[in-house]
């Protein structure tokens, strides 16, 4: 049973995923993502991780992808242009993705496929991935990577905010009345 | 230690029951759920009647009270049509996400304590209200997919508004109720109505329980925050090219959201299941104080005029969303502290 689940969750999350990049419509790119990030919650909550499943589905099913939802749907009816890219380019971008790749297979045959040989482990411990658990981890172990990521989005915000509203003061561009927000 | 539910693990849960009692449980809920639904409609014209000095539907048995059964009569047999300019399977999907989400929320709503074998809730999750909040933003796509997939300005506008407005709403709404999460010092909802002993936290929370019913409105697209249904201005927004039991899904749904935010409310502020009286009746209390949370919705809907588009952006953001947060803070100083 818990395999069928898994096969079922990575299939629906792998589909999702290929379904962002291959489909032509924006917007239906961005439902395939909603998709891809539902059932990797799904894998997260087989996983007993169920405060990143939550999250997960919270934050970027419900808020990020709400907004891509909305900017795909008010301008994604546009056919824009094929763009052609120069041929330096042509050269540069697939190396720099195969020189991705080569570092994430490092990193992930150094330190994942270890584990993926194991069961992994008998006990799991009591409250593991409940909030609680994945607090103590943020307050204590990882308290300035945690607060390093919260200045770091703060600053994010604040220079948004900025960067909005210097557009804003100038009279000319901007329609007056109407439905703004 | 993890259970196990139908051979799968089930992620750490405070109480589990066996599977058949888990299986014999969600059908009554779901059933005493479902059946409030068409009373609740039923009042509401009823009510809606008494403040607009009518009758309300008086026609279809003594006092009119066969009326939501003839309703879905009708739904039900009415032809199920898809407009030419409809994007074909998402048009169908998209009521069945808004009422699967909602059905699957009514899980967590705890009607009472643990008693002999049996839990008195679906289920007692340690993410508790983030369950909440995760099936109610899966229940927001069911209408930004009606809305756009129907192909019609009308309902693109009521989607799009939709989505405006659950951003705006859903942040203010987890702020407030965080003040109470601080308080009990779990998510977990069971723990947080046992947590209500001494006091029923909307004293101590007030500021917090308005925000959350002000939120709530908007989440349930009730007046006075409707605007993506707007019929004034839209003609039924999102819902505007559906018909028959497709519409009733809607329908039903967004009555549900109403009970859902109502026993949320209750559990958080209103001491859930807590009242005078022996153990059997704490289901009953529970459901007599998401019952008078309804009629709160129903009162409001019948006395304010709605919002404009951009005054309900600007006191989401501007008014609500300090006041939550400055509400956490306080909370969190003052729990700190003693």
């Amino acid at each position: 049973m818990e395999q069928i689940a898994f096969f079922c969750g990575a299939i629906g999350a792998l589909g999702g995923a290929i379904a962002v990049v291959a489909l032509k419509n924006p917007f239906y790119s961005v439902l395939a993502l909603v998709i891809h990030l539902v059932f990797l919650a799904g894998i997260f909550l087989l996983l007993m991780a169920q405060f990143l499943a939550a999250a997960l589905i919270v934050v970027y099913a419900g808020a990020v992808m709400v907004l891509y939802v909305f900017v795909a749907a008010y301008v994604g009816g546009i056919e824009e242009p094929r763009w052609d890219s120069s041929p330096e380019l042509k050269l540069i971008g697939p190396i720099a993705a195969i020189a991705l790749f080569v570092a994430i297979s490092i990193a992930i045959v150094g330190s994942g496929l270890s584990a993926l040989s194991t069961t992994g482990p008998d006990d799991i411990p009591a409250g593991f991935g409940t909030p609680e658990a994945v607090g103590h981890l943020m307050m204590e172990d990882f308290l300035i990577a945690f607060e390093a990521a919260s200045i770091l989005l703060l600053l994010a915000a604040v220079a948004a905010i900025v960067l909005a509203g210097r557009r804003r003061e100038d009279p000319n561009k901007l329609p007056k009345g109407g439905e703004s927000s | 230690m993890p259970g196990l539910v139908l051979g799968l693990p089930l992620a750490d849960t405070n109480f589990v029951d066996a599977t058949w009692i888990m299986i014999v449980k969600s059908i009554v809920i779901f059933l005493v759920i479902l059946n409030i639904v068409p009373i609740l409609l039923l009042v509401e014209r009823k009510l809606l009647g008494r403040f607009q000095q009518r009758y309300g539907p008086n026609r279809v048995g003594p006092y009119g009270i066969m009326q939501p059964l003839a309703d879905v009569g009708k739904l039900l047999s009415k032809q199920s049509f898809r407009p030419k300019g409809a994007v074909p399977i998402l048009y169908e999907l998209a009521p069945a996400l808004t009422i699967i989400s909602a059905v699957l929320t009514i899980a967590i709503l705890p009607f009472g304590d643990v008693k002999g074998d049996v839990g008195f809730y679906g289920i007692d999750v340690p993410i508790g209200i983030l369950y909440f909040f995760a099936f109610s933003s899966i229940a927001f796509y069911g209408l930004l997919l009606g809305g756009w997939a129907s192909g019609s300005k009308y309902s693109f506008l009521g989607a799009m508004r939709a989505a405006a407005q659950l951003i705006s709403y859903e942040i203010a709404m987890g702020l407030a109720l965080l003040g109470v999460v601080i308080m009990a010092g779990s998510l977990s909802l069971v723990d947080i109505v046992k947590a209500q002993g001494e006091v029923w936290y909307v004293v101590p929370q007030f500021v917090g329980f308005l925000i959350f019913m002000v939120g709530g409105f908007a989440e349930t697209n009730r007046p006075p925050f409707d605007l993506p249904e707007a019929d004034a201005e839209l003609v039924a927004g999102y819902g505007t090219e559906y018909g028959g039991m497709r519409f009733g899904s809607y329908f039903f749904a967004e009555y549900m959201e109403i009970l859902i935010v109502s026993g949320i409310a209750s559990t958080m502020f209103l001491g859930g299941w807590m009242g005078p009286g022996p153990g059997w009746m704490d289901p009953i209390w529970m459901l007599f104080k998401m019952w008078m949370l309804a009629m709160f919705f129903i009162w409001i809907r019948a006395t304010l005029p709605r919002f404009r588009y951009d005054q309900l952006m600007s006191f989401g953001w501007k008014i609500l969303l300090p006041l939550a947060t400055l509400n956490v803070l306080v909370t969190a100083i003052l729990v700190v502290a003693t």
